[in-house]
C-alpha cells in the first residue's frame, strides 16, 4: 500500500490548481479575441492572434510559473516544518524517563491533538507503573511481615522440625523477593524510572560481605577479585538482586570446603565462578525458557533465579551467559541501560 | 546490666512483642510505641540510645520521622526495619538519614547485632565486656581473654580484635580497618592492616583461639563463630 503524504497532496493540489487555471486563462483569452477577430474590420489573422496570445499570456504565465515551481516545495516544507519537529519531540517520549510528557508550547494548532493524545497515554503509562510497584510494595509488606513473625516465632524453638521450617521461611522469603523484582521491572518496562550510574566493583563487595558469613556456616569460601572498577548505567538494587541470584545459585552447587569467587571485569562484566560442575549452555537455555513458558516448577529453585537475572540483563541492554568451562555464569552489561 | 535504651516503632502487635522480648532477653532495654504520633512524642520525652523504625506505620511514612530528626540535627542512630526489600526505599531509607537497614523476615540475632554495631558513644552502665564464643573483650580494660585466660595484645591489636568483635559475624572491609589502627602514633604502611591482622591471629593462635579470624579474600575480615 502506498503512504500518502501532505507534502504530495499539496504538491498535486497546487499543479492542477495552476494548470487548470492556465487552462481557464487561455480558453478565456482566445474567447475574447475570437469575438473581436469575428466583428471588426480590421480583423487579425488566426496567426496573428496567437503570436498576440503567447506574446501576452503564455510568457508571463511561464515567467510566473516558473519561480512557483520552484518556490511551492520551499513553502510546502517550510509549512510542514513544525509537524516534523512536533515528531521529533514525541518520538523523544519513547526513550524517556517517567514522568515526562511532551513540551507542545511550539506546536501548530494541528498537531495539538496528537501531543495531547501522546501525553495521555504516557499518562497512563506511568501510572501503570506506579501502581504495579504500589501494588508490589503492598504485597511484600503483607507477606513479610508474617514471614518476620514466623521467623522469630520459630527462632524460640529447637529441633528438628523448627530448623526444617526456617528453612522454609527463607525460601519464601527468596521468593517474596524474587516476584518484588519482577514487579519491578514489568513496571520498569512500562515507563522507565530514572537509573544512575553503578559502579560494579561496590554491587560485588556489598554482595560478597553479605554471603560471607553464611558460605563459613557452610563450610565454603566466597572471595572477590576485582578488576577495574567499570561503571554501568542502571537501578543499584535491581543489579544487585541479579548478583545475589548468581552467587546464591554458586553456593547451592559448590560442595563443602569448595570456592565461589565473584570477579569484576574486565570491562562492564560481573562473573560468578563455582566449584560445581559447571553449567551446559543448553541448561541455562532452559531456564531461561521457564519465565516465558510460566513454567515455575524447579526443584532445585534456580529457574525463577535465572530467568530473571536474565530479564534484569536484558533490561540493562546486557546478557547472562554461562561458561562451563570455567564453571562461571557472567553478567555482561551493555554501555548504557 | 546494661542499660541501652532503644525506642522500636512498629505497629504490628505480634511482630512488635517478639522483637520487644527478643532484645530484652538480649539485654537491651525497648521501649515500644506503634505510631509515628506515639513515638515521636516518646522520642521528645526521654533519651534513646537508638531507634528502630518501621517503615510503613497507619499514620504515615517512617521516612517522614527520619528527615524531620535529621533536619532538627538530631543524629541519634536510626536502624530502619522495611518490608520492602529490593525496591529502591532501600535506598532511599539510608538517603534520608538512616544508619542502617534490616529486610524483614530477620532473626533476632541478627537484629541485636546490628543494634550494638549502630552504639556509637559508650553508654553509662553498658557492660563493657563484647564476647564471641569463649573469646572476650574488655573495652575499659582493653584486655581480651579466651576462656579467662589473659592474652598479651598491643595496642594496636587490641584496637582491630575491638572492631572487630563490635561487628562480629560481619565482614569488615580493610579500609574500615585501616582506620581502627590509624588512631595510634604509629606510622600506617600500605600493608599495616594485614601485618597487624597476622600479628593478631599469631597471639589468638598461642591462645588457643581456632577457627575465629576468618579472611575474605578480596574484602577484608571477619571474627564469626562456627555455627552450632
Amino acid at each position: 500500500m502506498k503512504r500518502g503524504s501532505i507534502f504530495g497532496r499539496l504538491a498535486l493540489g497546487l499543479i492542477v490548481v495552476g494548470l487548470v487555471g492556465a487552462v481557464v486563462l487561455l480558453v478565456f483569452v482566445a474567447f475574447e479575441y475570437g469575438l473581436s477577430f469575428g466583428a471588426g474590420p480590421g480583423s487579425l489573422t488566426f496567426g496573428e492572434v496567437m503570436n498576440e496570445v503567447g506574446d501576452h499570456v503564455v510568457v508571463p504565465l511561464l515567467v510566473l510559473m516558473l519561480p512557483l515551481a520552484f518556490a511551492v516545495p520551499w513553502v510546502i516544507q517550510t509549512s510542514l516544518r513544525p509537524l516534523k519537529d512536533a515528531a521529533a519531540q514525541i518520538e523523544l517520549a519513547q526513550t524517556a524517563d517517567r514522568g515526562f510528557r511532551v513540551n507542545a508550547d511550539d506546536f501548530p494548532a494541528e498537531a495539538l491533538g496528537f501531543a495531547e493524545a501522546v501525553n495521555g497515554l504516557l499518562g497512563r503509562l506511568d501510572e501503570t507503573a506506579s501502581r504495579q510497584e504500589a501494588f508490589a510494595a503492598d504485597v511484600a509488606h503483607e507477606l513479610r511481615t508474617p514471614l518476620a513473625i514466623l521467623a522469630l516465632e520459630l527462632e524460640r524453638l529447637d529441633g528438628e522440625t523448627a530448623a526444617r521450617l526456617k528453612r522454609d521461611v527463607t525460601n519464601m522469603s527468596r521468593l517474596v523477593e524474587q516476584l518484588l523484582v519482577l514487579a519491578q521491572l514489568d513496571a520498569q518496562a512500562a515507563a522507565r524510572v530514572p537509573t544512575q550510574d553503578v559502579a560494579l566493583a561496590d554491587v560485588a563487595a556489598s554482595i560478597v560481605s553479605h554471603f560471607a558469613p553464611l558460605a563459613m556456616d557452610e563450610e565454603k569460601e566466597i572471595a572477590l577479585e576485582a578488576g577495574d572498577g567499570a561503571t554501568v548505567s542502571g537501578r543499584p538494587e535491581v543489579i544487585s538482586a541479579a548478583l545475589r541470584n548468581l552467587v546464591e545459585n554458586a553456593l547451592r552447587v559448590t560442595p563443602p570446603h569448595g570456592t565461589v569467587t565473584v570477579l569484576v571485569g574486565p570491562g562492564a562484566i560481573l562473573r560468578v565462578r563455582d566449584g560445581g560442575p559447571g553449567m551446559s549452555h543448553q541448561a541455562l537455555k532452559d531456564y531461561r525458557q521457564r519465565l516465558h513458558r510460566g513454567d515455575h516448577s524447579s526443584r532445585s529453585g534456580a529457574g525463577l533465579g535465572l530467568a530473571i537475572v536474565s530479564r534484569i540483563m536484558e533490561a540493562h541492554g546486557g546478557t547472562l551467559r554461562t561458561d562451563p568451562d570455567r564453571t562461571e555464569l557472567v553478567l555482561e552489561f551493555g554501555r548504557s541501560a | 546490666m546494661s542499660t541501652m535504651r532503644l525506642l522500636l516503632i512498629e505497629d504490628n502487635e505480634r511482630l512488635g512483642g517478639l522483637i520487644r522480648d527478643g532484645l530484652t532477653k538480649d539485654g537491651l532495654a525497648v521501649d515500644w510505641q506503634q505510631t509515628l504520633e506515639d513515638g515521636e512524642a516518646t522520642l521528645e520525652a526521654a533519651a534513646f540510645d537508638l531507634v528502630l523504625l518501621d517503615l510503613g506505620l497507619p499514620d504515615g511514612d517512617g521516612l517522614d520521622l527520619i528527615r524531620r530528626l535529621r533536619r532538627a540535627c538530631d543524629t541519634i542512630p536510626i536502624l530502619v526495619l522495611t518490608a520492602r526489600g529490593g525496591l529502591s526505599d532501600r535506598i532511599t531509607g539510608l538517603d534520608a538519614g538512616a544508619d542502617d537497614y534490616l529486610v524483614k523476615p530477620f532473626d533476632i540475632t541478627e537484629l541485636s547485632a546490628r543494634c550494638r554495631a549502630l552504639l556509637r558513644r559508650p553508654v553509662q552502665g553498658l557492660t563493657p565486656v563484647l564476647s564471641v564464643g569463649k573469646l572476650t573483650f574488655d573495652t575499659s580494660t582493653r584486655q581480651a581473654a579466651y576462656d579467662d585466660t589473659l592474652i598479651e595484645l598491643s595496642r594496636r591489636e587490641a584496637g582491630l580484635l575491638e572492631v572487630l568483635m563490635r561487628r562480629a559475624g560481619a565482614v569488615l572491609t580493610k579500609q574500615a580497618l585501616e582506620e581502627a589502627v590509624y588512631d595510634f602514633n604509629e606510622p600506617v604502611t600500605p600493608n599495616a592492616v594485614e601485618v597487624a591482622i597476622s600479628r593478631l591471629r599469631r597471639r589468638l593462635d598461642d591462645a588457643g583461639v581456632k577457627d575465629l579470624l576468618h579472611n575474605v579474600r578480596g574484602i577484608g575480615y571477619m571474627l564469626k563463630a562456627k555455627r552450632g
